[in-house]
C-alpha cells in the first residue's frame, strides 16, 4: 500500500514573555489513499497556517499480525529446562538403578534395554547418575549464586552509599579482582579448604564471582541514594539493611536479573570444570562434572557414551539458561535501525 | 575538538603577546604531568605485584600439603621424622613463613628465583623451556580470537534480524555454553581416537620436535578448542556494540548524503566501536589465558598451563610462586595497558570511571 506523506509546515505563533515571536516547525503526516485532488482539498480543510512544503511516498507496511503469546518468548527452553529440573527433583521416582551401586559385572556397557545409558567405568548406571548428579549440580549453581548474588548487592550497595574515597577505593578492588581469571583463584582456594564438598564447593564458586553485579549495583544505587524516599526512610530511622532491601533493591533488581541467571550457569561451568580436573568433587560424589572425570578412561576404551551423554545434558541446561537469561535482559538494541 | 580549539587559541595568545616563557611553562608542566601519569600506574602495576607475592606465599605455604614428594618423590613417603627434618631444613622449610618470605624477597630481588623442586634446575629454566608452547598457543588463539570475532560481528550486524544473523547468533548461542573441556574430549574421541587424524596430546611426537608440520598437527585441536572457548562472546560484544551505532543519528545523516552503506558500516560505525574493542582485547588477556591453561591441561601440551597445575597440586613452592607472580603482572599490565587505551583513544573516558565492560 502507498501512502503519501504530506510534509507541511506549520507557523504557530507563540508569545514569550519578552513579546518575541517563535516559529515552531513540524512535520504532519496523513495517511490516505486519496490521490490529487483529495489530497490538495484534505490540505485546505485543515488550518491555513498550515504549507506544504514537499511531498514524500512511503510505502506502508503491512498490517502487523498479531503476535500469539509465545512468539518472542523462549517457551522451548522453559520447558526443556522444566523438564529437566522436575526429573532431577523426582530423581527417585525416575532412577531405574541406585546410582551409586557398582556393578562390578557390567562396567563400561553401551546403552541397551536394561541400561539405558550404558554404564560407566565403575559400573554405575548413567541413566540413574544424570538424574541424582543433576540434581547436586544444579543446587551447586544456584547456591553459588545466592551467595555471589547477595556479596553483591551488599558489597556494591556498601560502596555506592559510601564517600567518595571508601567508594573509589573498593571499586578499584573490585576491578583487581575482577582481572584475575576466576578459575585460578577457585583453584587456589579450594587448595586451602581442603577436600572439597558440596557446600565448599559453592562457597568457593560462589565468593568469586560477585565483581561484576557488585559494579552495576554500585552504579545503580548511586543513581537512587539521594532519592526523597531513601532520604525519608533514613530520616524515620530505617537502618542500612532495611533501606537496601525495602527501597534499593526493588529498583535495581531487573538491572541485574540477567547478570544472574547468567551466574547460574558459570557456576555450574565452574563446579564441572573443577570436578573434571579432580580439583573439584571426587568421583564418589556424583554430578555432571564428576562424570565427565572418569572420561579419560572412557577416551581409552573408545566408550562414548560416558562423555557425550552427562556433557549433551549438562549443555542442553546451560543454553536453556542463557536463553532465559537472554530473554530477561530488556531493551537491548530494541529500536529501530537507521542503517 | 573545542578544547582542542581552546588550547590553539591560547598557544596563540601566548606566542602574539610574547609569552615564550609562559608556553614554555606550559610545555614542562605537560611533560610532568605525563611522567606522573606514567610513574602513578608503575606505582600501581609495582604495589600489586608486591601484594600479590604476599597473597600467594602465605595461601600456597598455608596450604595443606606436603611439598617434600614433589622433591624427593615416592621416598618421602618412607622417611622417617628425623630425616624429615633434615629435608625440610635443607629445603629451607623450617622457619616461619614470614622469615621464609623475606628470604625469598631478598633473593628474588637479586634475580635468584630457587630451585623448582620437582625438576631440580633453575625456575626460570623450566618456565623458559615451556613458555614458548604456551605463547604459541596462546598468541595465536588470542589473534584468531579477535580477527575472526570482528568478522564475525560485521557480518551479524550487516544482516541484522536476517536469517544469516539468526542462524550464526543460535549457533553461536550453542557455542558459548560448551564447556572448554568437555569439547576438548569431543574433539579428541572423535579426531584422535575414532578417525585417528590428529594427536590426542603434547606438543610434538617424540624425536620429531624440530618438524614445524608435526607441530602444526599438535596444534589443531587445541586452538580449535581455544578460539570457539571464546569466539562467540567477543562476537557477539562487537555486534551489539556495531547495532548500537547504527542507531545513531549519524547513520540516518550519512545515509541521507547518499553514502553507501559498505562506507556507512567502515568508516563511521567501526571506527567508532574499534577503541572499546581494543581495551577488550587488553582485558581480555588474563580470560584467553585461564582458558588455556584448562585447554592445556586437558591436552596435556607442554605449557605454562601444565607446570602451574602441578606446581599447584605438588608445592612446588618456588616454581608455583614465579608463575604466579608471571601471570599476575600479564594481568595487571593488560588492565593498565587498556585504561591507558581508553584513556588516550577516547579523551571522554578519562576520570569517568566507566569501564568497557558491561
Amino acid at each position: 500500500m502507498i501512502t503519501e506523506r504530506l510534509i507541511m509546515r506549520m507557523e504557530t505563533e507563540q508569545r514569550c514573555g519578552s513579546n518575541a515571536v517563535q516559529k515552531r516547525y513540524g512535520i504532519v503526516e496523513i495517511n490516505s489513499m486519496e490521490t490529487g485532488a483529495g489530497k490538495q482539498e484534505s490540505a485546505e480543510r485543515m488550518d491555513h497556517r498550515f504549507e506544504i512544503v514537499g511531498i514524500r511516498l512511503t510505502t506502508q507496511a503491512e498490517p502487523a499480525r498479531r503476535r500469539k503469546w509465545y512468539e518472542g518468548r523462549p517457551v522451548f527452553a522453559a520447558v526443556l529446562l522444566s523438564v529437566i529440573i522436575c526429573g532431577c527433583l523426582g530423581c527417585d521416582l525416575i532412577m531405574t538403578k541406585d546410582p551409586a551401586f557398582l556393578d562390578l559385572e557390567n562396567y563400561n556397557v553401551s546403552p541397551c534395554g536394561e541400561f539405558l545409558f550404558g554404564t560407566d567405568t565403575m559400573g554405575r548406571d548413567i541413566f540413574s547418575m544424570i538424574w541424582y548428579g543433576g540434581r547436586v549440580s544444579l543446587f551447586i549453581g544456584i547456591a553459588a549464586t545466592l551467595l555471589s548474588t547477595s556479596a553483591a548487592i551488599v558489597f556494591g550497595a556498601a560502596s555506592g552509599c559510601a564517600p567518595d574515597w571508601a567508594d573509589g577505593l573498593m571499586m578499584r578492588m573490585t576491578e583487581i579482582l575482577l582481572s584475575v581469571p576466576g578459575l585460578l583463584v577457585v583453584i587456589l582456594l579450594q587448595a586451602v579448604l581442603g577436600k572439597a564438598n558440596v557446600v565448599s564447593i559453592s562457597f568457593v564458586i560462589g565468593i568469586t564471582g560477585w565483581m561484576g553485579i557488585a559494579k552495576v549495583v554500585r552504579s545503580e544505587v548511586r543513581q537512587i541514594r539521594n532519592s526523597e524516599y531513601v532520604i525519608a526512610s533514613r530520616c524515620m530511622g530505617g537502618g542500612f539493611f532495611h533501606i537496601l532491601w525495602k527501597h534499593l533493591t526493588p529498583n535495581f533488581i531487573s538491572s541485574i536479573m540477567f547478570m544472574a541467571v547468567m551466574n547460574i550457569r558459570s557456576a555450574i561451568v565452574a563446579e564441572s570444570t573443577l570436578s573434571f580436573m579432580g580439583i573439584g568433587l571426587p568421583v564418589d560424589e556424583i554430578t555432571w562434572g564428576s562424570m565427565l572425570s572418569l572420561s579419560e578412561q572412557a577416551l581409552l576404551t573408545n566408550s562414548w557414551w560416558i562423555i557425550l551423554i552427562p556433557g549433551l545434558f549438562l549443555i542442553a541446561t546451560l543454553v536453556c539458561i542463557t536463553s532465559l537469561g537472554n530473554y530477561l535482559r530488556a531493551g537491548v538494541n530494541r529500536g529501530e535501525s537507521n542503517f | 575538538m573545542r578544547e582542542e580549539h581552546g588550547f590553539g587559541s591560547d598557544m596563540h595568545n601566548n606566542l602574539l603577546y610574547g609569552g615564550r616563557h609562559v608556553c614554555f611553562g606550559a610545555l614542562t608542566d605537560g611533560l610532568l604531568r605525563k611522567t606522573a601519569y606514567y610513574g602513578k600506574k608503575l606505582l600501581i602495576f609495582l604495589g600489586s605485584i608486591f601484594l600479590l607475592s604476599i597473597v600467594v606465599f602465605y595461601i600456597s605455604r598455608l596450604a595443606p600439603g606436603d611439598p617434600l614428594i614433589s622433591y624427593y618423590g615416592e621416598r618421602a613417603e618412607r622417611m622417617g621424622p628425623e630425616e624429615r627434618e633434615w629435608a625440610k631444613d635443607r629445603l629451607g622449610l623450617k622457619d616461619s613463613v614470614s622469615v621464609q618470605y623475606v628470604r625469598w624477597l631478598t633473593n628474588a630481588l637479586q634475580g635468584d628465583f630457587g630451585i623448582s623442586y620437582k625438576y631440580k634446575t633453575d625456575v626460570m629454566e623450566v618456565i623458559g623451556g615451556r613458555i614458548g608452547n604456551t605463547l604459541l598457543l596462546g598468541g595465536t588463539g588470542f589473534v584468531l580470537i579477535f580477527g575472526l570475532a570482528l568478522l564475525l560481528g560485521v557480518l551479524c550486524a550487516w544482516h541484522e534480524g536476517r536469517l544469516a544473523d539468526r542462524v550464526i547468533c543460535q549457533v553461536g548461542t550453542v557455542t558459548s555454553c560448551i564447556p572448554e573441556f568437555w569439547l576438548s574430549l569431543v574433539l579428541i574421541l572423535i579426531f584422535a581416537v575414532n578417525l585417528k587424524w590428529l594427536p590426542s596430546s603434547g606438543a610434538y611426537t617424540a624425536g620429531r620436535a624440530e618438524d614445524p608440520g608435526d607441530r602444526i598437527l599438535h596444534l589443531i585441536l587445541p586452538m580449535t578448542v581455544v578460539v570457539t572457548g571464546h569466539l562467540w562472546y567477543y562476537a557477539y560484544m562487537i555486534r551489539n556494540r556495531i547495532l548500537e551505532e547504527l542507531r545513531a543519528d549519524y547513520v540516518l545523516l550519512a545515509k541521507a548524503k547518499g553514502m553507501k552503506r559498505r562506507s556507512v558500516m567502515f568508516r563511521h560505525c567501526l571506527r567508532n566501536v574499534l577503541p572499546s574493542y581494543f581495551s577488550i582485547m587488553a582485558i581480555s588477556v588474563p580470560h584467553i589465558m585461564g582458558g588455556t591453561y584448562i585447554v592445556e591441561t586437558v591436552f596435556s601440551f607442554p605449557g605454562l598451563g601444565t607446570l602451574s597445575y602441578e606446581s599447584a597440586r605438588y608445592k612446588d613452592y618456588n616454581l608455583l610462586m614465579v608463575l604466579c607472580m608471571l601471570s599476575g603482572a600479564v594481568v595487571i599490565l593488560c588492565s593498565l595497558a587498556a585504561q591507558t587505551v581508553n584513556e588516550r583513544v577516547d579523551p571522554r573516558m578519562a576520570g569517568a570511571g566507566r569501564t568497557v565492560l558491561r
